[in-house]
């Protein structure tokens, strides 16, 4: 068979996977109420989107690179740190090779458990099809999960910085791009081979549970690139121009290096020449052998890649490991608690929903570390710690109906257990407030190693809880009597994902109403605005939990 | 016994749409009885079990669970209920332990009781090996065996059994025909099992209900459906296929194959 004969199968599977990713039948997702001939187009568009989301965001990174690379003088005037131009030439391209690097991976470690798990591979196994055709479908199919993004990095970064530092540069960039996405291509399947044995199929237990839930915390960390990057290119520039004031020296060879600032520096070189890369011959030596070792490895990873996507696509979802003697004794909890360690524990297994949990936690972590930017004691560093908090409340709060998906899993069955609705409530309500107390936690613990008041701010803390409980009841109460009158689902995050998105609104305003109160009774000094904001949370609780626990609901 | 019985459905309609799927289906599961629903693909037997168990909303009629109204007392009646489903889909991100710790603590049970259970279960079943693995890495008759043990976790008077024997290897069919038998001896107890495997239901059920299209085309002990068809000694399948006229069907069916076959 020839590669016409494997881009078919490829597409063919192509197609069985964009349907999984959209649907998730084989997670026994409800199929939606549209036509099903409209289910197909739909999912395939839906991907295609998807896709030209994350090359569009690329597209611009590069666009922004390249304009920065125009104006040289940005270091000066943004960072304050005077840095040769070659320099802040690699120092940019450094900056946007990562970024490449982060996107293409995390775009990789989002599609790869879908691809692993939806089994489109395995399906096409035992039909009479030759290895090398087989072979070439997995990999055709690998490359079209990246194929827009990926041309994006490939095409508009040559194109870009070649107009802007010239032809030769365009061409000189071209390796560093290449390498960057053969590098995020091998970085998503080996973790995603991680994620399908030791966390969607990890055993059950501590040792496990911390493997997992670390996994997932590095899966969201490419999502905080672009923020970790900003925050860090003022203390990365400053450094930059200290080696080049010191010229060449063991810290500058180190430097010429490391992955991506080594090929950063061959569009600055073709461009603007060596002055203040530290080139002297060591230098050019660790440069020259460098480069060729980054481009090698790219290929061997490019290589690798392909030649491994159909074995693993073909790893069964087990850990390997030997297996232990295991404990067979189970420990029952009350209800509430039982609901929420269930969904605890299928979210440590399912990145989407580890997400939405960590979401908040992360933010506030990422917006507490920034007050270390501001002066001690600062009003804007008091300001940032409390968007911290108000935040972690919002996106508590907004995500709050999505949990309710997890209820799709295994919707039939979960509806002939005797778990009231009262019951199945709270404990959404209970991991939404568990989500907001840890995230703000977070926050009160960066501001306990600040000077500012962390009382006050542990009182703000508690004034909003009552408002993230009673906008989580208010969301969750609406979902349940809708879903109920109807008989369907709770939530369907594809089909009736709208409407989740909908009460969310009215969710968020509960949430928001106490934020606003203190924000207008701060004037008047802040315990003021936080008895304020008491006074409101307070009252929207004693106003939802009536509507979503009282007597209708079973 | 006086009581109400464990399990009684009287003019039990569901329809989807247009389409009839269970007419004004009457049964009663009695005390100490094994209860057979037979019926080919389609003929409405998980759509009846379904509005047993309380996932589908009947279109008329009542299903009674020891006197209970399925849609009135919900919660009281699932608690009574243990559930196998025809197709294993469960919460695939937990493990067997996991799954069992949540059925066991949704239903309230005693740690002490639910422990011992579950150590006699997971033996019989053979299920250590499994038993900390994610749902999803189980093969089907590993999955069918966590459904079981969550079924008869809580030891509920009412067993309602949609083609449970799938998927399980020869061992654990028999254990589990065994078990079942064991289960109604004591004699308040009540299953429904429902199934299209006729050697099965013969062996197994005290008595069958015929479904055909939704319609109970003959019910009661395998003599009284023999006598009813007046097949003297034939076998359930032969009495099921007369009854739901479908003989003529498979011998025309067999005979179109010819040689292919």
């Amino acid at each position: 068979m020839t590669w016409r004969d494997a881009a078919r199968l490829s597409d063919v599977a192509f197609t069985e996977l964009s349907l999984q990713a959209i649907y998730a039948f084989r997670q026994g997702n409800v199929v939606p109420p549209d036509p099903a001939h409209r289910l197909v187009p739909r999912a395939r568009r839906r991907v295609l989107e998807s896709k030209g989301i994350v090359a569009f965001v690329l597209g611009i990174l590069t666009f922004l690179a390249a304009y920065a690379l125009r104006e040289s003088s940005l270091a000066t005037a943004v960072f304050r740190v005077p840095v040769p131009t070659g320099v802040f030439e690699a120092g940019v391209l450094t900056g946007l090779f990562s970024l490449d690097v982060a996107f293409l991976w995390w775009t990789g470690m989002q599609v790869l458990p879908t691809f692993l798990a939806s089994g489109v591979m395995p399906v096409l196994e035992p039909l009479p099809i030759d290895d090398r055709t087989m072979r070439r479908a997995a990999a055709l199919l690998y490359l079209r999960l990246f194929d827009l993004p990926a041309l994006t990095v490939l095409f508009a970064t040559p194109v870009l910085v070649g107009f802007s530092l010239g032809l030769w540069a365009g061409v000189a960039v071209l390796p560093g791009a290449a390498a960057a996405v053969g590098f995020a291509l091998a970085l998503s399947l080996v973790t995603g081979r991680f994620f399908v044995r030791r966390v969607q199929g990890s055993r059950g237990g501590g040792g496990a549970t911390v493997v997992r839930w670390t996994y997932l915390v590095l899966w969201l960390v490419p999502a905080f690139a672009m923020f970790g990057l900003v925050t860090a290119a003022p203390d990365f520039f400053a450094f930059l121009g200290a080696v080049s004031i010191e010229g060449p020296s063991p810290t500058a060879h180190v430097l010429l290096a490391v992955f991506p600032f080594t090929l950063a520096v061959l569009p600055a070189l073709a461009a603007s020449g060596p002055a203040g890369l530290g080139l002297d011959p060591a230098g050019w030596l660790f440069l020259g052998v460098a480069s060729a070792a980054y481009c090698l490895l790219a290929v061997w990873a490019i290589v690798w890649v392909l030649a491994s996507v159909r074995q693993v696509s073909m790893v069964p979802p087990a850990d390997p490991r030997a297996i232990p003697t295991p404990r067979i004794d189970v420990r029952t909890q009350p209800v509430l608690l039982a609901v929420l360690t269930k969904d605890l524990r299928i979210a440590s297994r399912t990145p989407g929903y580890a997400f939405l949990i960590l979401l908040p936690m992360l933010d506030a972590l990422a917006i507490g570390l920034w007050t270390f930017v501001s002066a001690p004691d600062s009003s804007v560093a008091f300001g940032l710690a409390l968007a911290a908090v108000t935040t972690a409340a919002l996106l508590a709060t907004f995500f709050g109906p999505a949990f309710f998906a997890i209820e799709v899993l295994a919707f039939s069955y979960g509806r002939t257990l005797p778990l009231s609705d009262r019951s199945l409530l709270a404990g959404k309500v209970l991991l939404v407030a568990l989500m907001y107390l840890v995230a703000s936690g977070i926050v009160l613990g960066i501001t306990l190693v600040r000077v500012f008041d962390p009382a006050i701010f542990a009182l703000f803390i508690v004034a909003e809880l009552p408002a993230v409980v009673a906008a989580s009841l208010l969301e969750l109460g609406i979902l349940f009597r809708r879903s109920r009158a109807r008989g369907l689902p709770i939530t369907n995050l594809y089909a009736g994902a709208w409407y989740a998105v909908l009460v969310s609104i009215p969710g968020v305003i509960v949430a928001g109403a106490p934020l606003v109160a203190f924000q207008a009774a701060r004037i008047d000094g802040t315990p003021i605005g936080v008895l304020a904001m008491a006074a409101v949370a307070v009252a929207e609780l004693a106003f939802a939990v009536p509507f979503a626990l009282g007597r209708e609901v079973s | 016994m006086d009581g109400p019985p464990p399990l009684r459905a009287s003019d039990l309609t569901v329809r989807y749409g247009e389409r009839v799927a269970v007419d004004r289906l009457s049964f009663t599961v009695r005390p100490g009885e094994i209860y057979g629903l037979l019926g080919s693909n389609g003929a409405g037997k998980t759509s009846t079990i379904k509005s047993v168990v309380g996932l589908v909303r009947p279109d008329g009629g009542e299903v009674l669970v020891f006197g209970r109204d399925v849609r009135r007392d919900g919660l009281l009646v699932k608690s009574q209920v243990g559930y196998v489903p025809e197709t294993s889909l469960l919460y695939d991100a937990l493990t067997p332990r996991e799954f069992l710790e949540f059925v066991a603590s949704v239903r309230r049970l005693d740690p002490a009781a639910a422990n011992e259970r579950t150590h006699s279960y997971v033996a019989a079943f053979r299920l250590e090996a499994e038993f900390e693995e994610p749902i999803l890495t189980l093969s089907n008759g590993t999955r069918q065996k966590v459904l079981l043990i969550a079924a008869l976790l809580h030891q509920p008077p009412l067993l309602v059994l949609d083609e449970p024997l799938n998927s399980l290897d020869p061992r654990s069919v028999r254990i589990m025909k065994d078990l079942l038998r064991r289960y109604v001896a004591a004699g308040d107890r009540g299953i429904l099992f429902s199934t299209h495997t006729m050697e099965v239901a013969e062996r197994l059920c005290h008595r069958v209900g015929i479904l055909d299209h939704g319609v109970l085309r003959g019910e009661g002990t395998l003599e009284a459906l023999r006598r009813k068809v007046a097949a003297g000694d034939a076998t359930l399948e032969e009495v099921f296929l007369r009854l739901t006229e479908e003989g003529e069907g498979v011998r025309a069916a067999v005979d179109s194959l010819g040689a292919s076959g």
